[in-house]
């Protein structure tokens, strides 16, 4: 089965100049956000598995689809540690 | 003790005894946390920062923590004739195209080094705080209730001499939130609170300042730093 993944229901977003501030208020911590992690969160607020996020950083980026996959792999390993992800589905 | 209604914009406060034998600090605490958090009702939403104008015409905002030089240099842009509105609680308010920033009318509060290093005259030393509060007039300065921030000054203190180095947008939004920590607190607030600071740091230019003793000689340092 394909996970898939959501934003946490307690992240606020602000996009300033292209890139962004998220603020996590269950855990009241904050985090700036790049262009395209921005951009992943925003896509996020529906289910989203990672060859979603792939496809749209490659709809954004002229990047390859490994990198796109690695770059993709690496911004949700960082929101599950701040606990910024739930998986769909999941209680 | 504190009630509120669902939904209303005042509060019914009860002060014990001895609390009303101790109004000042009452009012500096409590009291300032019930106006806060009224006055989000109404969406106005606190920060802890300075607030000035200066002689150009500029509003100036200088958010920061208890140590990081906000009353002094408050209470130095006074000291050269800025008008300035508050060197700790204010709040940010959605004007029609720009966001302000309102203080009420309460003295500057300075610690004692600090003080005699103004030079200042006036003042009344609190030994409960360990500082001297000064009104601005009594600095030279005049009291100014709202300004509109154009300049976000985000400072610490230093060694060195005064510096200031620009800070891109999304950084002054997480400054902002850092100083405007009220928008994690209620959900139902939380994103009107983020968009006023996202306004806010739209319409300013933002520096984080290390400020020096040197300002106790140059306070106009501040604006030739940002041009």
């Amino acid at each position: 089965m394909t996970l898939r993944y959501k934003r946490h229901p307690e992240l606020r977003l602000s996009e300033l100049e292209g890139e962004g501030v998220v603020l996590h208020l269950g855990t009241r911590r904050y985090f700036t956000l790049s262009e395209s992690g921005l951009a992943m969160l925003e896509a996020l607020a529906a289910p989203r598995s990672v060859d979603d996020l792939v496809q749209l950083l490659r709809g954004r980026y002229e990047v390859t689809a490994e990198r796109a996959a690695e770059d993709v792999h690496e911004f949700l390993d960082r929101c599950r540690e701040a606990d910024l992800l739930v998986v769909d589905g999941e209680p | 003790m504190a009630e509120v209604a669902p939904g209303a914009t005042t509060a019914r406060v009860t002060l014990s005894p001895a609390a009303v034998t101790r109004l000042d600090t009452c009012a500096r605490t409590f009291l300032t946390l019930v106006l806060i958090f009224l006055l989000r009702r109404v969406g106005w939403h606190h920060i802890h920062a300075a607030t000035a104008l200066d002689p150009a015409g500029r509003g100036w905002l200088i958010a920061g923590n208890a140590q990081a030089g906000k009353s002094t240099t408050t209470a130095l842009l006074a000291s050269r004739g800025w008008q300035v509105g508050t060197d700790d609680v204010a709040f940010l308010a959605p004007a029609r195209e720009r966001v302000a920033a309102v203080a009420y009318h309460a003295p500057l509060a300075l610690r004692p080094a600090a003080y005699h290093l103004l030079g200042a005259p006036g003042g009344v030393f609190s030994p409960e705080r360990r500082k001297i509060a000064c009104w601005p007039e009594e600095l030279g300065g005049r009291w100014v209730p709202r300004i509109h921030p154009d300049v976000l000054l985000f400072p610490s203190v230093g060694d060195g001499r005064t510096s200031a180095a620009p800070i891109r947008a999304r950084d002054t939004l997480a400054e902002l939130v850092r100083w405007s920590a009220w928008v994690m607190l209620e959900p139902d607030l939380a994103q009107e609170h983020l968009d006023l600071l996202t306004r806010l740091a739209r319409q300013a230019r933002s520096y984080r300042v290390t400020v020096g003793r040197d300002l106790f000689a140059r306070p106009t340092r501040l604006a030739e730093l940002v041009g």
